[in-house]
């Protein structure tokens, strides 16, 4: 709570610099469950969901307020049930670096579940993402979430005691970097692997999309 | 040193330029031309030492080519010839880097004698310009949907003018970027009430606005659609099966066949027609 104040301290400093950022993410990504020694193993071993992530921080070229947004729907493969993955990030910060380089931390709320396989429940993610790079970009984000009611999924990460469930991201964009009307942005395919925890198995994968980043310029061209 | 004979053909996708070797079998290099995409084939002759450098280059530059070539029979993008009346339906990708998620549509009509095209669009005026189909205002990529000519291409162009002048003075007046109404609601409206059976592509988001909820024939007139602002959906004989979320499109279009994905030219398969 504290660093969150003196976060919006800093951005009501910066009044006389503002900065802003956009990035959009379309993802196609695909998980199997490679290890569920600790719990029942679900259901729904194998899960496909397609989604948009759209993030934005505004403040100063340093330092700012980020918010975002991510939605997506799929299927498990053996259940054949509708899955979906949403979450909303209202409160947040964003470091930025170099050109167009940023690491944020949002706390947000979401809901999460398939049908027949996997309950519905109402989560409380926190979430780093970071994204390095023009053109060519290293994407990533770690996810720790805590899920409310569901109890079957509580306690479901094997690895981290104290959450209930733990994703993570990377992937490298094969892009193009450009500068038009005065602001860097860049957009373009990636590629990459993901990592879940839920349920106490242990789920991998891989991830496909395509990310565009625009945002008002750190230092001249 | 080995030397390698290296061709140049286009490649119609945001002016990358492909490079490909002896008989086109391997390709060995794409170039970027952002400006100017070269049209003519020419030969250039590379160091085997670079011809490596290059193959190792465009792992990382083949993905836009992915999807751009997945658009087969993709129809040239050049003015009709001919003295008939031609009109035209033409959508051209955002500034970058939106260019490959976001679609502007525009009508491009040349009546009978006439040497200039007169464009109807939402986001510009009711203009002549000398060749809309090479480049449009800030738009990149331009594609040609479909052409009507003679007969069908008076009434096309009567309609227009008539509809489009209308349809384009309520859009302008109620404008929202997102969900719509914008620019692509006027393409779809204009063609449903002109009854010209085309389709804009998936990636014209906003297309599929009809307030908070409509139902309709769709613009190919061989299905209907369901449309909220949250969710859609269109079946058909020709169209397929399309769902619709926040505006992206995705599904199946039965004729041409081709995967509706929300991305670049909006579809992989047949270009459509």
């Amino acid at each position: 709570m504290k660093a969150f104040v003196v976060l919006l301290v800093l951005i009501a400093h910066a009044h006389a610099d503002p900065a802003a950022g956009a990035q959009l993410h379309y993802e196609l990504q695909s998980f199997h469950d490679v290890h569920d020694d600790a719990m029942q193993p679900p259901e729904g071993r194998h899960l496909v969901l397609a989604g948009v992530r759209l993030h934005a921080f505004i403040g100063t070229r340093t330092i700012a307020y980020h918010i975002g947004i991510d939605l997506a729907a799929g299927s498990t493969i053996d259940g054949g049930g509708f899955a979906y993955d949403v979450a909303l990030f209202p409160v947040g910060g964003a470091l930025r670096f170099a050109q167009t380089s940023f690491v944020t931390l949002g706390v947000g709320i979401g809901a999460s579940g398939a049908l027949h396989t996997v309950d519905d429940a109402v989560t409380f993610p926190i979430e780093a993402r970071f994204e390095m790079g023009r053109g060519i970009r290293l994407l990533g984000r770690v996810r720790a979430t805590w899920v409310g009611a569901a109890k079957e999924r509580h306690g479901g990460s094997p690895s981290v005691s104290f959450i209930d469930e733990l994703e993570a991201m990377i992937g490298l964009r094969l892009g193009r970097a450009y500068w038009d009307f005065d602001f860097p942005t860049g957009n373009g395919y990636f590629v990459g692997a993901v990592y879940r925890e839920w349920m106490g198995a242990q789920f991998v994968g891989g991830i496909i999309g395509y990310s565009l980043d625009m945002g008002t310029p750190r230092k001249p061209r | 040193m080995l030397a390698v004979q290296e061709c140049r053909v286009e490649c119609r996708f945001d002016g990358l330029t492909l490079a490909a070797q002896g008989k086109g079998v391997e390709v060995i290099a794409i170039r970027h031309a952002a400006v100017t995409p070269i049209r003519a084939a020419g030969c250039v002759t590379y160091s085997a030492p670079r011809v490596r450098l290059v193959r190792l280059g465009i792992v990382t530059r083949l993905w836009p080519l992915v999807l751009a070539s997945c658009v087969i029979f993709q129809r040239p993008v050049e003015a009709p010839q001919g003295d008939e009346t031609i009109v035209a339906l033409l959508t051209g990708g955002l500034a970058h880097p939106m260019n490959d998620i976001a679609r502007h549509p525009w009508f491009a009509i040349r009546k009978k004698g006439e040497q200039q095209w007169m464009v109807y669009e939402v986001g510009g005026g009711i203009a002549r310009e000398a060749d809309p189909f090479r480049s449009h205002n800030i738009y990149v990529g331009p594609m040609l949907h479909k052409v009507w000519r003679g007969e069908e291409a008076e009434r096309a162009a009567a309609c227009i003018e008539r509809v489009g002048t209308e349809v384009k003075r309520d859009i302008d007046e109620n404008y929202r970027l997102f969900p719509g109404p914008n620019s692509n609601t006027f393409g779809d409206v204009v063609l449903r009430r002109c009854k010209l059976s085309a389709a804009l592509p998936a990636t014209s988001i906003g297309k599929d606005w009809r307030g908070l909820i409509g139902v309709g024939i769709s613009s190919e007139r061989t299905g209907i659609q369901i449309e909220t602002p949250l969710l859609g959906f269109k079946i058909g004989l020709k169209e397929g099966v399309e769902l619709h979320v926040l505006g992206l499109s995705l599904g199946i279009d039965l004729w041409p066949p081709a995967i509706i994905v929300p991305l670049g030219p909006g579809r992989l398969g047949f270009d459509d027609r």
